[in-house]
């Protein structure tokens, strides 16, 4: 088998400069997808009327929808919606610089925020009702006891689940290399793409996500044991999901 | 100037035409996946003494820190390179056999694991009166423990293949003609044309394929836990 170890070598840090790009990518898809899943885990908790429904069947349709399609498909929309907004944000239409990150963002975003929904649901109901009673009991508003005692213990809970969709959205973001957004994949195909090196530089690219998987695994593991401490029960009964990507 | 009922009812039967070749990308691999996933699992509840589980566990932990679709490339890349090195020539390969292989050895390790945590809820005690009523070893496995592992990963096990589906979708990036790579055909055919049309059909199509799933493994789970109703 004829492996270029030296390729794979010299590519290791060039492929290496880019996992800045793929996590800003995951956080920027990860900030968007908890403020999504607040809002519709929020509207079904909160039973508001004609909202539960609508982010219900939104979320159980982006669910059954592979993130493949979701990316293309925001991919292909972004010059129309730039045309759209062309001269309304006061920036002309250049068909040469289209915001793709965006697009990429967008379609992560949404996709994990309808799983992270689960999260924060499941999460919510498995805070105990004695501490809304309690809270009431001290004479706290609906708001405070919700800022002040649920919301802490909601966090806790979810953090092994939210770490789990974390690690498989850092994993999907290799997925918007197929529509051009420049992150580790991408560059390791462009590097590799001189010699025909592709084996060498894929490698590569794994070994990093490899790595920063179980940094971020090992990382949240301790999180979650320090500030899991004060739980009843430190599973919480909350939803379980294999990070498949 | 096409209106988009045109667009759709033009590229729905071509779509509809490539569900078996998206069913076979998932099929063979789940199936593949439940055996190797079982042996894998086997290996992980062994003792700790045994290299086996070393050799399993680091291998579940690379299939899972890494990206599906960097696997799907590096045996794409690698596999034909490992095997001429032995010397047969596999380059006529079609990209799904890559694209199967691949996903095989993912899941597998995804199942294994859900398997074992299916397999560690079991109560011991079962076990123990499996084998007191003279079951052996094999007879065991078969009516005591693989039910009741089955009984409690099933959820996890419906979450895997509905994600397991729905990745078939990457096969078209290594070449693959399935509804993705279809739809992605058509859509270079046409120049683009009524591009975000051709992949709204798909995505419903896709869809409807993941409802039927959900409903079918519900079934399923209702089956299984059947006795669990009865002694309620």
């Amino acid at each position: 088998m004829n492996l270029d170890t030296d390729f794979m070598l010299s590519d290791f840090p060039t492929v290496f400069a880019a996992l800045p790009s793929t996590l800003l990518l995951s956080l920027d898809s990860m900030l968007w997808a908890l403020v999504f899943a607040l809002i519709c885990g929020g509207a079904q908790l909160a039973k508001i009327p004609v909202l539960d429904k609508v982010t219900l069947v939104i979320n159980t349709f982006i669910k059954g929808i592979p993130l493949v399609v979701q990316l293309l498909f925001c991919y292909y929309a972004v010059p129309y919606v730039v045309k759209w907004f062309d001269g309304l944000t006061g920036r002309a239409y250049d068909p040469r610089h289209l915001p793709y990150f965006g697009a990429a963002v967008l379609a992560l975003a949404l996709n994990f925020g309808a799983y992270i929904t689960d999260v924060v649901i499941s999460s919510a109901r498995a805070v105990d009702k004695g501490q809304w009673e309690s809270a009431y009991a001290c004479g706290m508003t609906r708001f405070q006891a919700l800022r002040r005692i649920v919301a802490p213990q909601i966090a806790v809970i979810s953090l092994p689940n939210m770490t789990n969709y974390f690690i498989w959205l850092l994993k999907g973001t290799s997925l918007a290399s197929i529509v051009n957004v420049t992150e580790m994949l991408t560059t390791a195909r462009l590097s590799a793409s001189d010699g025909y090196q592709f084996l060498e530089a894929y490698i590569d690219a794994a070994v990093i996500y490899w790595i920063v998987c179980a940094c971020i695994e090992w990382a949240s593991g301790r999180l979650y044991r320090s500030a899991g401490r004060y739980l009843a029960s430190p599973s919480g009964g909350a939803l379980q999901h294999s990070n498949r990507s | 100037m096409e209106t988009p009922s045109q667009i759709v009812a033009k590229v729905f039967p071509g779509i509809v035409a490539h569900i078996p070749q998206t069913l076979l990308y998932w099929f063979l691999p789940s199936v593949l996946a439940l055996f190797l996933g079982a042996l894998l699992c086997w290996a992980r509840v062994s003792s700790r003494r045994n290299p086996l589980y070393w050799i399993c566990t680091v291998s579940i932990s690379f299939f899972r820190g890494t990206p599906g679709i960097v696997q799907i490339y590096i045996v794409f890349f690698g596999l034909p390179k490992l095997i001429w090195a032995i010397g047969y020539d596999v380059s006529d390969w079609t990209a799904g056999v890559y694209f199967i292989i691949a996903t095989t050895l993912n899941l597998s390790c995804f199942m294994a694991e859900t398997l074992r945590g299916g397999y560690l809820a079991l109560d011991r005690g079962q076990v123990e009166a499996g084998l007191s009523i003279g079951f052996n070893r094999a007879q065991n496995f078969i009516h005591v423990i693989a039910p009741q592992t089955l009984k409690v990963a099933l959820l996890n096990i419906k979450n895997l293949e509905i994600d397991m589906l729905k990745d078939t979708s990457v096969a078209y990036t290594i070449g693959a003609v399935e509804i993705m790579g279809y739809a992605n055909r058509m859509i270079s055919l046409r120049s683009g044309v009524g591009q975000l049309w051709i992949l709204g059909t798909a995505a419903v199509v896709y869809f409807v394929m993941c409802a039927v799933l959900e409903v079918v493994f519900n079934l399923a789970t209702r089956r299984i836990s059947r006795y669990e109703e009865a002694a309620r």
